[in-house]
């Protein structure tokens, strides 16, 4: 082999691009490059782009990048070709022939600024480094942070550097992380840090890309972190859900520990580091610091009540600082690159970048990872590329269960944890899913009132019995039962459970339910007064029926009716059979030509999009 | 089932000895079969031109006799030619039923050579419907001869059953794909292996903070917490029957009841909520019958969890099948995916 530069191809291969089909791209790669005889064919991470998963990134011997979206391993020897000349006068006249035969492929390259967006601070390595090897995290500046630390700065100075980078908690509260140390820093040994990777909101998904693509950052972060306090243990509790994350950190700290980069002797100096993972067990309030030290001790994870704070008395009693997964991987990049280059980016109060999850009714799902302070029409529009063709933009939900939904009308809003909260949303973790024209508010609201019933440790009466309650009348308003008083009872009830529970919670539960009422309190009204759902989407509210002038009659709606509710008639108008329709949607989503339509109460809805209108 | 048709199939000793293993009788029935075949169509074909070339020629042979026996009158040399056309026409006519006897019984032959090689060529295919007996003998392990007490265990059950179960068994074989996802007992091991219970408390302590990380294991292992697993675990370490049913009951990771064959997780997270989880789930619960209050099906193939989020969301809406995330479902898709594991196993 020579010492040349190799030509590299890039598989992301973490739990979505898997989950599209990355694994055969991988396997054909490498038969190809092994067929060449040189190039190198390697797994890296998610570089965040979801939606054009399988990703495969070329970097030539020149140094030159290319991406390639949506690859299959049909187009793989096509691409390979592309970019390798193989050894071997035989081989290289037999893909010649075949580059022939094959004519123009389909390969389909990424666009420059979708490849070369905004500064990457969490995500800076994330797909461009092989997530299992540490080689490959120190030849990207892996530890050097942590190396800076031990031989240029002291505890306090990095301290010092954090808070003076304007670093805020990433979990959703929003702490300074820096006031976070230094008052753990103050206590007396042994103390105990928590990296917290219990990512438990539904429709955020951030944290596991992190550990899935570059765990040696969060190791890093989490290393850097426990020597600035003083502690020398350290806890990594990432659910179980994510069993990729999980033996990601493992291997990492394996790794980390055999090359001396923890264990005894941190990096050949009087430190002592000792991390170990532990797996959340499936409950979504051991996000909360309380809950998370109860379930790391064997019992129930039930919050319990502040001061004292677990920076004071935490895990085994001792003091203890727990952090986010996003806000460790943070910590290296302030390190190495200095608090002003973090503090210069964002607003006045929220510093740095934010990684968001970006999914739902979108073009353009995936990660993205953007300045604090740029506006949400700015990350919906310009960088998730707007909603699909034919559907009109009419919320985003931030911040999960605990967050709310934001209206179309608010879009101007930055990026800042304290504009979102008086919004009524939170920063929360980073969720951001966009809904459009057929999604109800109210069943968005009853959605997250489920989910947070649902995970309510009990211990709080309100937030065990109030958020049942609160279910039960928005369940009685989706299913057209809802009475006058309704509306003003579910705002009372709000109330008293944010008020009187103990933990984050039960005070964040009734957000959704708040902030939906805030903006959308006509859509409520509708359902209670007229029993009608504008969304067409609360089932029991909403039937479904074939505009007999737009029909063709080509049974595209009676071939995927599971239930059989549309007659089999080629070449006659169809007509659902409403005893039998479960209003699944799926002869709307079938129709070409606009003729399903959704109705409730006699009013259409939606009608669906003809093969035009999707086509935009 | 790769393994065992060689096992079950492959007829009696002799057979095996003069033919050879399963692989070698399946290659002479097929060689039987095709030339019963290719004899059939001959002896078909050959009968079939001798009666298609004895209509044709039989107006021509009556016209000429009509013709010699007008001209005959006197004439000797045209009574000769009559006697011997006539002779002719009876020897050709008497050939013709010979060789048409001889032609029935070789078509009767060769038809019954070619159901008797198909139906051995059948019984060695190894997708064939396999018999209760068979069927005991795969889950069991046992050969099938020398039947055991829990194989009988499983017929009598079924025969008590009622239903008529029994007789359907080799349908049933079909449905389930495996024999093994028959009934709640045959899922759950007889007994519980507390050694592999004995190795988690040596790794993880015994001390109140091991009892997640056990009980995890256990769950992985088991596919759910065992009663007597975990009653093993409050004998041996500090962790109470409090705390474990205090925490098995808290963590969504953890189940008490036995699971199906596969378990698919549907993702209920916000965003495949917006894209249409719900209608997933419904769909697979109707496609596997699943009972209202019950998260898995009668054949214990499949147990369907609702879970809150997968992360991944970009792909909504999503489902797991065991390690397998499948991604942009549709209800169609997912009854399909589902459908492709029952055929796989």
């Amino acid at each position: 082999m020579s010492t040349a530069p190799q030509v590299e191809f890039r598989v992301g291969l973490a739990s979505c691009g898997v989950a599209n089909g990355a694994r055969p791209v991988h396997e054909a790669l490498e038969a190809a490059v092994r067929e060449a005889g040189r190039g190198v064919a390697r797994a890296v991470g998610c570089g965040g782009m979801c939606h054009r998963e399988p990703l495969v990134e070329v970097i030539d011997d020149h140094g030159q990048r290319a991406v390639y979206t949506h690859v299959t391993p049909e187009l793989v020897p096509g691409l390979v070709r592309r970019h390798l000349r193989p050894r071997g006068l035989l081989t290289r006249a037999r893909w010649l022939a075949a580059g022939l035969a094959a004519g123009g492929n389909g390969l389909q390259h990424a666009t420059s600024e979708e490849t070369t967006a905004v500064p990457r601070i969490v995500l800076e390595n994330c797909g461009r480094i092989d997530p299992s090897s540490l080689d490959d995290a120190l030849a990207h500046g892996g530890y050097e942070g942590l190396r800076t630390c031990l031989e240029h700065l002291s505890p306090e100075g990095v301290v010092e550097m954090i808070s003076a980078s304007g670093l805020r908690g990433r979990g959703g509260a929003g702490f300074p992380t820096g006031r976070k140390w230094s008052l753990a820093r103050a206590q007396p040994a042994p103390k105990y840090v928590i990296c917290n990777g219990d990512e438990g909101d539904p429709g955020a998904f951030m944290d596991r890309l992190v550990l899935e693509s570059d765990p040696h950052r969060v190791v890093e972060g989490l290393a850097i972190a426990a020597w600035a306090m003083g502690a020398e243990e350290g806890i990594f509790y990432i659910r179980a859900e994510y069993p990729q994350a999980v033996r990601r950190v493992r291997e990492a700290i394996r790794q980390a520990e055999a090359r001396g980069v923890l264990g005894e002797r941190v990096l050949d100096r009087d430190v002592r580091l000792r991390f170990e993972v532990r797996e959340g067990a499936g409950a979504f309030v051991c996000g909360e610091e309380t809950a998370l030290i109860a379930s790391l001790e064997g019992s129930r994870g039930m919050p319990r009540l502040r001061p004292p704070y677990p920076v004071e008395k935490g895990y085994r009693g001792r003091p203890t600082a727990i952090n986010n997964v996003e806000t460790l991987a943070c910590v290296p990049w302030i390190v190495r690159q200095g608090p002003e280059a973090f503090a210069a980016l964002g607003t006045e109060s929220s510093k740095g970048t934010k990684v968001f999850a970006l999914a739902g009714k979108i073009r353009h799902g995936g990660l993205i990872e953007v300045p604090m302070g740029v506006t949400i029409r700015t990350i919906v529009e310009d960088l998730g590329g707007g909603v699909p063709k034919g559907r009109t933009f009419k919320a985003v939900q931030l911040g999960g269960p605990s967050g709310g939904c934001l209206p179309a009308s608010l879009r101007d809003t930055p990026v800042d944890y304290e504009a979102l909260r008086e919004s009524g949303a939170i920063m929360g973790s980073g969720g951001l899913v966009v809904l459009d024209d057929r999604d109800c508010m109210v069943d968005m609201a009853r959605f997250f009132l489920r989910f947070t019933c649902h995970e309510s440790c009990g211990k709080c009466t309100f937030c065990r019995i109030g958020t049942q309650r609160m279910l039960e009348i928005l369940d009685r308003l989706c299913s057209g039962e809802g009475r006058e008083e309704d509306l003003a009872n579910l705002e009372e009830l709000a109330d008293r459970v944010s008020r009187t529970s103990l933990c984050g919670l039960g005070q964040t539960a009734p957000n959704p339910v708040l902030t939906s009422l805030r903006y959308f309190r006509e859509e409520f009204e509708t359902h209670v007064r007229e029993k009608r759902c504008p969304a067409g989407r609360c089932t029991a509210l909403t039937d479904y029926r074939i505009n007999e002038a737009a029909c063709i009659g080509c049974t595209m709606c009676a071939q995927v009716c599971p239930v059989g509710a549309i007659a089999y008639r080629p070449h006659e108008p169809h007509a659902i059979d409403l005893a039998l329709c479960t209003r699944c949607n799926m002869c709307f989503e079938a129709c070409e030509d606009g003729a399903v339509e959704v109705t409730s109460r006699g009013g259409i809805c939606a009608t669906s999009p003809s093969a035009q209108e999707r086509a935009g | 089932m790769s393994a065992t048709p060689t096992a079950i199939g492959s007829g009696p000793a002799w057979l095996r000895r003069v033919v050879g293993e399963a692989h070698d009788q399946m290659r002479v029935a097929r060689g039987l079969a095709v030339a019963a075949t290719v004899v059939v169509f001959v002896a078909a074909s050959v009968l079939i031109a001798t009666h298609i070339a004895y209509v044709w020629n039989a107006g021509a042979d009556e016209a000429r006799i009509v013709e010699l026996e007008g001209r005959t009158k006197g004439d000797p040399e045209v009574a000769a030619r009559l006697h011997e056309e006539r002779k002719r026409q009876t020897d050709a006519s008497v050939a013709r039923e010979t060789r048409g006897r001889v032609l029935a019984w070789v078509l009767l032959v060769a038809s019954g050579v070619f159901v008797a090689a198909e139906r051995w060529w059948e019984s060695l295919r190894p997708d064939r419907v396999p018999s209760l007996e068979e069927l005991v003998a795969a889950r069991f392990g046992i050969v099938t001869a020398e039947m055991s007490s829990p194989g009988r265990h499983l017929g009598r059950d079924k025969g008590a059953l009622g239903n008529g179960r029994a007789e359907d068994a080799g349908t049933e074989g079909v449905a389930t794909a495996k024999p093994r996802g028959e009934g709640e007992g045959y899922i759950a091991p007889e007994t519980v292996d507390l050694e592999f219970v004995d190795g988690l408390i040596d790794r993880f302590g015994r001390d109140r903070e091991a009892a997640i990380p056990i009980l995890q294991a256990i769950q992985a292992h088991f596919r759910y917490l065992p009663d007597e697993a975990l009653k093993h675990v409050c004998e041996k370490t500090e962790i109470t029957p409090a705390q474990i049913a205090g925490t098995s009951s808290f963590y969504s990771q953890f189940r008490r009841s036995p699971v199906g064959r596969h378990v698919v997780r549907v993702c209920h997270g916000t965003a495949c909520h917006v894209a249409g989880a719900e209608q997933i789930t419904e769909e697979l619960r109707r496609h596997l019958e699943i009972p209202p209050d019950e998260d898995t099906d009668a054949q214990r193939r499949f147990t369907l969890d609702k879970v809150a989020c997968l992360g991944c969301c970009s792909l909504a809406p999503v489902m797991m099948i065991e390690e397998d995330t499948a991604g942009r479902l549709t209800p169609a898709t997912a009854r399909q995916a589902l459908d492709a594991v029952a055929k796989d196993s």
